[in-house]
């Protein structure tokens, strides 16, 4: 399974990214993640934008993949429901601690 | 309506006024409707008059702020943590959002004569320690809420201090308060970089404002402190020169250009608003020093006339230029040195005020949903 993974907007307009690849991590850390997606019905969810966007918030755009179905969902911090917030905060982290320029 | 038909004929005008000045929330927004309606029943102008002043005398000049504490969690607004009038509190985020709201009001109230985000005396509300690791601040409609940045994070990894940290942050997220209530302007393309760059130019104004700066002493850059020590730059955003604020390793170079030549069309952020707002931000910081004098003075008399009289929600930066050229003509006459500041700032920047077509505004983002037929 696999995982991308952008932010884009903010108060500094800036795009952040992460792509991963569960085989790669730890188990305990892709089973919490697999499980996150799981407890959310990932593959069943719709995007979820406010009307008109908030200046300066961030959007994220999610992609899961695995060998036979890809989907991808674009959320805000003031749209997602508590467990997309919860796989969010940990996408983010795992981003903002490998930051790379776009 | 019923309800306030009743009490218009029940309660005694002093006691509306009484209500008024010392109610609930929503005992003072019934009682002051049911005042306003009660005099344009009666089609008495000098009445309403008298209403207006006493209207004014129960809301200008008072702040009303009040800071909400997420916990670094994601409800807001939270628990409430400090309100207007009351003392410090140990938690210096808590004391800036309280502190920097002061200052922006001050800067609208003293100098443009402005009550309030909404001109009307709107309590100035902020939530601080919004989720863990938030590295950002924005303005969700109602209020602003910041996060603590990189707090997170082993200290040598750290790249964001928390937002309150930065004064120009915290006009920056109240000056979108201010625009939504005025231009409201469309927050992508053209529009939105207008929006953008608004709350830059205030945001920067309220820092300058605080500490007595002119226009060739101000540092004029957004999201001063913003960076730790670990970051090769000053700040987020600079209106001096757009495009030099950050060149990091780890966080790219600012992207910001200071030219029309140098525009940028692209989908992402709302098609670019953080980025091509470094044009108009630049044509603010040219005809301010053109000017000389403190920049709140002139230049930021002249924008917030446009701001709040002329922009309209899907204005474009030809449009901006042009209604800033007329509000300097409108403020301190035609061929005026502020207007000529003006027409040097918008050329410094590849823009001839009222030389064309002012154009739709539209860029990528635009472009596109027009051809999905999602935009007219």
């Amino acid at each position: 399974m696999w995982i991308t993974f952008e932010r884009s907007g903010g108060i500094m307009g800036r795009k952040m990214s992460l792509a991963l690849d569960l085989t790669n991590l730890p188990e305990d850390e892709a089973q919490s993640l697999r499980l996150l997606l799981d407890e959310m019905n990932f593959f069943a969810l719709q995007d979820d934008l406010p009307t008109s966007p908030v200046p300066d918030g961030f959007h994220y755009a999610i992609t899961v993949r695995t060998e036979t179905v890809t989907h991808t969902i674009h959320t805000t911090d003031m749209s997602a429901s508590p467990s997309l917030r919860a796989l969010i905060q940990d996408l983010s982290t795992r981003a903002r601690t490998q930051r790379k320029p776009i | 309506m019923h309800r306030h038909a009743c009490v218009l004929c029940i309660t005694p005008p002093h006691l509306l006024q009484e209500i008024a000045r010392n109610g609930s929330d929503l005992q003072r927004e019934t009682a002051l409707r049911t005042i306003i309606t009660s005099e344009q029943i009666r089609g008495q102008r000098r009445a309403m008059r008298s209403v207006m002043s006493f209207l004014a005398a129960i809301s200008a000049g008072e702040k009303q702020r009040i800071v909400y504490d997420a916990k670094q969690g994601s409800q807001l607004p939270g628990t409430l943590v400090r309100s207007e009038g009351d003392p410090a509190v140990s938690d210096p985020a808590v004391n800036e959002a309280y502190d920097g709201c002061g200052a922006t009001y001050d800067l609208y109230s003293d100098v443009y004569d402005r009550n309030s985000i909404d001109n009307n005396g709107l309590q100035l509300k902020s939530t601080v320690h919004y989720q863990k690791g938030y590295d950002n601040a924005f303005w969700d409609g109602t209020q602003m809420v910041y996060g603590d940045g990189d707090e997170d994070l082993p200290a040598e990894q750290r790249l964001f201090n928390r937002f309150t940290i930065s004064l120009d942050v915290i006009g920056h997220e109240l000056t979108h308060g201010v625009t939504q209530y005025e231009a409201n302007l469309a927050y992508w393309d053209q529009s939105g970089a207008l929006n953008e760059s608004l709350s830059d130019v205030f945001g920067s104004l309220v820092k300058q404002y605080q500490r007595k700066q002119t226009a060739a002493e101000a540092d004029w850059i957004i999201g001063e402190g913003l960076f730790t020590a670990n970051v090769n730059g000053v700040g987020i955003r600079s209106m001096k020169a757009p495009g030099t604020a950050y060149n990091d390793p780890m966080l790219g170079k600012d992207p910001q250009p200071a030219h029309m030549k140098d525009y940028v069309s692209t989908i992402e952020d709302n098609g670019g608003v953080h980025i091509n707002s470094g044009i108009p931000n630049h044509a603010f910081y040219v005809a301010s020093l053109e000017m000389g004098g403190y920049a709140w003075e002139k230049m930021g008399k002249i924008w917030y006339k446009t701001l709040t009289d002329k922009l309209q929600a899907r204005s474009t930066f030809q449009d901006a230029a042009n209604l800033t050229s007329e509000a300097a003509a409108e403020l301190f006459g035609t061929n005026s040195l502020e207007q000529q500041a003006v027409s040097k700032g918008w050329a410094e920047v590849g823009i001839t005020v009222n030389g064309g077509t002012p154009g739709t505004g539209d860029g990528c983002l635009t472009s596109i949903l027009r051809a999905l037929g999602l935009a007219q």
